[in-house]
């Protein structure tokens, strides 16, 4: 019975409830969008960071720390044999690791110099661009970020000095051979990458590596002597704690979306209870319980959320897969590093059922709460009071 | 209480708290209402005569003494038996009408039946029923906004008879009507009073209706001043 009125007030209602519906989806919207994004941002950088950088996990020298660069000096050495078996068999790639310092244009730039095997495919860097038939220079591959901060181009040349396994320092011309496009920062910001078999030589450790990053349907091996195994999970726990330390923000964003969403809903109720205490009044003297109003008020704030639900699905759900598709243009120079996660440059929010399911029930019951809030004041309401339009709340 | 009578009040007083002190409404209200009857309660502004109507309506209590409506004793009732009481046997029509705008005519009409749980089929023969007694078929889709003063009024009656209740109370039936509608919303309300025995209460100073009555009690400051019975009211057809 209560259902059939209460539908019956909502359509006949019109305007005023199709008003209230789309502020409800517009926040259902907002709320599954920037979640969404949110999300997205994260599975993106999780994506691009495995692509260009850790794929199927990696074997380190024992001494090498990426987070300390002093460690450098040290860690190198030639892989133990299963694992250099994994290179032979194209199943990895070697990286020697180590300090030095660029002069482009007069400046002095410290900076991180990776070798890597130009034929490698185990991660997705242009490094094929490195082969080069001129043997005078050292060829250089920068990132656009890099590029940008040394002011260089393809073409030019700079002087490279660097700390041999001798300790003694050394060094020779660099030119720029390619200026990679990455929306991983971390291959970019401060990084050189030369050829191996160059950096063997200039840095005298032939045949030797930092790390050996191997392909992602590579099993791990047992016999790899004193180096350490790092799977992908280890090699992503930064990332994960960056992403961790942002989530009090993704939650801080989802609740102040939906509160904006229950303070509409609440407003609404109020203003829907102001204004129809005659009607509240009317349906007392006709025989309906107090409880029964408050259950009536209490199911049409319920129905406005289901409707908003229906409202959402066909008028933002094409807006929703359009972005989810297409994803949206972010315009920002993800280069420079300064978000501390990467970015894309065109970001693709992704909807999980869990996100949908989540914010629908928890919107839902939001709504039935906000709803009945308001509503309860119905039963304290006198029904004489209320005939006469007298409501307070 | 005998088995016609529908409402027995016994020294009913009424006073409501207005600052510190009480406000005293109604006073020595001793009155026996029986099947049938079109009486009126009448008496200027603030005599009481809606607060009384409201009582016997169980949308108010009295503050002290006995009142029996329709065998349910109003001072021991609770609120959701003198909301069934209400739903079943009674019916109100108000000065303002008080229809849902957003409800069509046969709406408006057909909610004490779906408050009472009446079934699709019969509401619909119930609801054109009543219409066509107060005479609006041709307005049964139109929404409030839609119709005249006289209109109005007449779904309020529509809706006050669907159920078909024992005792109707009307405060002030005719106040924003004007001559014209106010003799034919009396004339329906005496057609039904004849022809469904269903006992009316006014409460008004509308000296039009005082003309259908055929009992009027005059309130003068929450008190009963006269109590009269009219053997041949000038309109009674």
């Amino acid at each position: 019975m209560l259902f059939k009125i209460a539908i019956k007030n909502l359509l006949g209602a019109r305007l005023r409830t199709w008003l209230n519906v789309f502020v409800t989806a517009i926040s259902f919207f907002m709320i599954i969008f920037v979640s969404a994004m949110y999300d997205g941002m994260r599975e993106h950088a999780m994506q691009v960071s495995i692509d260009t950088e850790i794929a199927g996990g990696a074997y380190w020298h024992p001494k090498y720390d990426p987070m300390n660069p002093m460690t450098f000096e040290d860690a190198h050495s030639v892989p133990p044999v299963a694992v250099q078996a994994l290179v032979d068999h194209e199943k990895a790639v070697p990286v020697l690791v180590s300090q030095a310092s660029i002069y482009p244009n007069g400046r002095i730039m410290p900076v991180i110099m990776k070798g890597i095997s130009p034929e490698q495919t185990i991660v997705n860097m242009p490094t094929q661009k490195l082969v080069t038939i001129d043997e005078t220079a050292i060829p250089v591959m920068i990132g656009t970020g890099m590029a940008k901060d040394a002011k260089l181009e393809v073409g030019d040349s700079f002087t490279i000095r660097w700390l041999d396994a001798d300790r003694t320092y050394d060094a020779d011309e660099g030119t720029v051979v390619h200026i990679m496009e990455t929306e991983n920062f971390k291959l970019d910001m401060g990084h050189i990458w030369i050829p191996l078999e160059k950096a063997q030589t200039m840095l005298a450790m032939e045949e030797e590596a930092t790390y050996v990053t191997f392909a992602k349907d590579v099993s791990p091996i047992d016999e790899n002597g004193d180096w350490i195994p790092r799977d992908v999970k280890y090699l992503i726990r930064d990332m994960e704690a960056l992403i961790e330390a942002d989530e009090p923000n993704a939650a801080i964003m989802y609740i102040i979306l939906l509160a904006l969403a229950a303070m509409g809903i609440f407003n609404a109720q109020v203003l829907s209870i102001f204004r129809r205490g005659k009607e509240i009044g009317t349906l007392m003297a006709l025989g309906m319980t107090r409880s029964r109003v408050v259950g009536l008020f209490t199911l049409e704030g319920g129905l406005n959320a289901f409707l908003a639900v229906i409202m959402t699905v066909v008028l933002f759900g094409p807006v929703l897969w359009y972005f989810g598709a297409y994803g949206i243009n972010m315009g920002i120079d993800y280069s420079e590093g300064q978000m501390g996660l990467i970015m894309a440059k065109r970001l693709i929010p992704v909807y999980s059922i869990g996100l949908v399911l989540t914010t629908t029930i928890i919107v839902s019951i939001i709504v039935l709460i906000v709803s009945y809030l308001p509503s309860r004041s119905i039963a304290k309401m006198r029904p004489t009071d209320a005939l006469r339009g007298k409501v307070t709340l | 209480m005998s088995k016609t009578s529908v409402v027995q009040i016994q020294n009913l007083l009424k006073q409501f708290p207005v600052g510190g002190d009480f406000f005293t409404a109604l006073k020595d209200i001793n009155l026996e209402l029986e099947k049938a009857e079109f009486t009126g309660l009448v008496g200027p502004s603030g005599s009481g005569k809606t607060t009384l109507l409201n009582i016997i309506g169980g949308l108010d209590s009295p503050t002290e003494g006995n009142v029996d409506v329709l065998g349910m004793n109003l001072g021991s009732a609770s609120h959701n038996e003198r909301a069934a009481l209400r739903r079943t046997q009674m019916g109100f029509i108000f000065q303002s009408y008080n229809l849902l705008p957003v409800y069509s005519v046969f709406e408006n009409v057909e909610l004490p039946l779906i408050l009472n749980k009446v079934e699709p089929q019969e509401r619909k023969q119930l609801v054109t029923q009543a219409v066509e007694w107060v005479g609006i078929s041709d307005k049964i889709d139109s929404r409030p906004a839609m119709l005249s003063g006289g209109e109005c009024q007449r779904t309020a009656i529509a809706r006050a008879i669907v159920h078909q209740p024992a005792l109707i109370l009307a405060d002030e039936p005719t106040a924003n009507l004007d001559a014209e509608n106010s003799h034919h919303i009396m004339k329906i309300m005496v057609r039904l009073n004849k022809e469904l025995s269903t006992s009316f209460i006014f409460a008004t100073h509308d000296e039009k209706i005082m003309d259908y009555l055929r009992r009027i009690i005059h309130l003068d400051d929450g008190q009963i001043a006269n109590d009269e019975q009219i053997d041949q009211p000038k309109f009674d057809e």
